[in-house]
């Protein structure tokens, strides 16, 4: 188990085009992937690898994430996926 | 010719056949096999994805050159299609539970729709319609039917449907398709959306239009009103004809000046408002200065019970977020007389527009008005919304009104519940008798409004729901604009803000007169802001004054409409 925490930095969050490209890198590896967010205690880790838990994440700009993996390439995943967040999905 | 109404969604105006379109509907029952089928049926399941995976690609392939944007709806479909959760949701279904393959897939694609549709991003909300297509893909290839869409219509026609589906929209044979209208949908759906983006009239909403309308039915859409005129008669085409054609030259004129700062030719500022009736976003928004009319109707009228304090609190918070910061003002509910409840029974009246509607109604029913305002007061602490009650004719009803206020701040106050506590309370001014003591009533409100149609009606005695009488119905008549500088005038001198949020305020003639009276705020429909503005921005304040005084000294209603109307001709 390996994770980490971001902010959304993109305006759009995670919607649409972003949440596309997101589920598209995490399904790149053999890990389990989530993400969680961290701003409402009810909230439960979601499948990073449907789109569709995704969205229903709601996860906006300034919304903070954990973006956490289990499984042998977790650590790639895990700071791949941190590092689209961190380049706010090209957006600017 | 008959009229039905819905709610216009991209403007514009056609004439044509109506064409009914059907799309495939599933009819799904809760059904189950028997054991040791499990892997047969998982495997239907499996081919009918691999099937549906193959239509989208074909249409992806189609679409990508020529308008790659829609494409993008299709990727996201197969998306959906192979979407983890979904296929592992409705495996265990036909595993564990030994559920038939349509029902599973019925079952886990309306589910995630529902999720998804709660999103308070109505972005988000929005996708839940992309599941029920795909659903519907997947159900129809399990059930061996053919793909059936708009692709292909051999002349122009009207679109009538249920409703129209991402897939129906994007394949949609649009040089056929001169205008649609749909018993459901609202103004962020797919088909409000790429109706906007192909410039295709649209009314949605409209009430069991496919029961009511038939095939190759002579129909007129005029999506700047939200009719639509089945079977017209000669006059009212040919007049719809001429509509058509103005319309076509305005649009050109009238867009440009959408964005620009609401400025008379002199320099001074005024505001322009939006009026509006749901909880949809809209590029308007951006276009005015504040929301000087939010109708409150909507969630009383489309609901199966009287909408809980919850419900209208998130509603009341969604409009306050598509304001982006800008004042909304709420109205309270106006209902009663000739607008009904269907949960609640209400007396029949003989004059009912002299009867117990909106505040009265209101004040009769004071644990429904409580909710109301619970929830108003509540949206408060999320950003600057004001509270506007309709049909005020004295200052009991003003001092009733704030009555009602008070104690459900009173109440709120006690549960230790946030709201803003200097929220702005103000009145509609629609009856006479409010009217001429404007001077008094500034004194015990925030801010008022005009409803120039409700007191257009009570001014001239006017029912305006009675056909016969139409001709009496004069807005721009001396008498109206007369008591309209007394109201503008007693309200600037108290210091209290004055607008108007009725139809006079987007008519672009009554908006130069009662610029020059002295009104500052004008509240419109979205359609009209760029044609007020563009007229407005023709006079200085001078001219527009000696514009307003003249018209106030003509006789009859003809007369200044012809002296403005000239008046703005002249300058355009």
């Amino acid at each position: 188990m390996y994770s980490k925490k971001i902010e959304l930095k993109n305006a759009s969050g995670l919607h649409a085009r972003p949440a596309s490209e997101f589920v598209a890198m995490a399904k790149q590896f053999e890990c389990k992937v989530t993400v969680q967010r961290l701003d409402d205690e009810a909230a439960q880790p979601a499948n990073a690898k449907s789109i569709i838990k995704i969205l229903a994440q709601g996860l906006s700009v300034g919304t903070p994430i954990e973006i956490a993996a289990d499984g042998p390439d977790e650590v790639e995943a895990v700071d791949k996926l941190f590092a689209l967040v961190e380049s706010k999905f090209g957006e600017d | 010719m008959r009229i039905l109404k819905g709610n216009p969604v991209s403007r514009g105006i056609a004439l044509g056949k109506a064409y009914i379109y059907k799309a495939f509907k599933a009819d799904v029952h809760e059904s189950y096999f028997e054991a040791g089928k499990e892997d047969e049926f998982f495997e239907k399941y499996q081919d009918a994805v691999y099937s549906a995976e193959n239509e989208l690609n074909s249409i992806i392939d189609s679409m990508s050159e020529e308008s790659p944007e829609k494409a993008k709806i299709f990727t996201a479909h197969v998306e959906i299609l192979k979407d983890e959760e979904v296929a592992e949701g409705v495996k265990e279904m036909i595993y564990e539970n030994r559920t038939m393959p349509d029902y599973a897939v019925d079952q886990i694609y309306t589910g995630f729709a529902n999720l998804l549709e709660k999103a308070q991003d109505p972005l988000i909300a929005a996708r839940a319609a992309d599941l029920r297509d795909v659903r519907n893909r997947v159900l129809r290839i399990l059930k061996g039917e053919k793909e059936s869409n708009l692709s292909n219509l051999r002349e122009s026609v009207i679109v009538v449907a249920h409703d129209l589906l991402p897939s129906d929209t994007a394949t949609m044979d649009r040089e056929h398709v001169l205008g649609i209208f749909t018993e459901v949908g609202g103004a962020t759906s797919h088909t409000a959306i790429l109706a906007r983006s192909y410039k295709i009239p649209a009314i949605l909403g409209v009430t069991d239009a496919t029961k009511i309308v038939s095939n190759g039915d002579s129909v007129i859409l005029d999506a700047l009103a939200g009719k639509v005129l089945l079977e017209p008669e000669k006059e009212t085409i040919k007049e719809y004809q001429e509509k058509l054609v103005e319309y076509i030259k305005e649009e050109r004129e009238t867009g440009q000046y959408l964005d620009r700062l609401p400025l008379v030719a002199s320099g001074e500022r005024y505001s322009i408002g939006l009026n509006i009736g749901g909880t949809d976003p809209d590029e308007s928004f951006k276009y005015a200065d504040f929301v000087g009319l939010f109708r409150t109707e909507f969630l009383y009228m489309n609901s199966d019970h009287l909408p809980t304090e919850q419900e209208q609190f998130d509603a009341y918070k969604k409009v306050l977020a598509n304001a982006m910061g800008n004042p909304v003002t709420l109205r309270t509910l106006d209902i009663g007389g000739d607008k009904t409840l269907r949960y609640m029974t209400m007396p029949k009246e003989d004059n009912p527009f002299l009867g117990n509607r909106a505040l009265r109604f209101c004040l009769d029913h004071p644990e429904m008005f409580k909710t109301q305002l619970r929830a108003a007061l509540r949206a408060s602490a999320f950003g600057p919304l004001q509270i506007m009650f309709p049909m005020v004719g004295t200052m009991d009803d003003i001092r009733a009104a704030r009555a009602a206020v008070d104690e459900a701040k009173a109440e709120l106050r006690m549960q230790g519940v946030a709201f803003d506590e200097k929220i702005n309370i103000g009145i509609m001014i629609e009856i006479p008798s409010i009217a001429m003591i404007a001077d008094m009533a500034a004194q015990e409100v925030d801010f008022a409004s005009v409803g120039t149609n409700d007191l257009t009606q009570y001014l001239h005695a006017v029912d305006r729901m009675n056909p016969a009488i139409t001709d009496y119905f004069q807005s721009m008549s001396p008498s109206m604009f007369r008591i309209l500088g007394r109201i503008f005038a007693e309200f600037n001198k108290a210091g209290k803000p004055i607008s108007v949020c009725g139809e006079l305020a987007g008519d672009h003639l009554s908006a130069l007169v009662m610029f020059g009276l002295g009104l500052r705020k004008f509240s419109m429909n979205a359609a009209n802001i760029g044609r007020v503005k563009r007229t407005l921005s023709l006079f200085t304040l001078e001219e527009a004054e000696d514009i307003a005084k003249k018209a106030q000294s003509l006789n009859t209603e003809a007369e200044i409409i012809a002296y403005v109307k000239n008046e703005v001709d002249k300058r355009s």
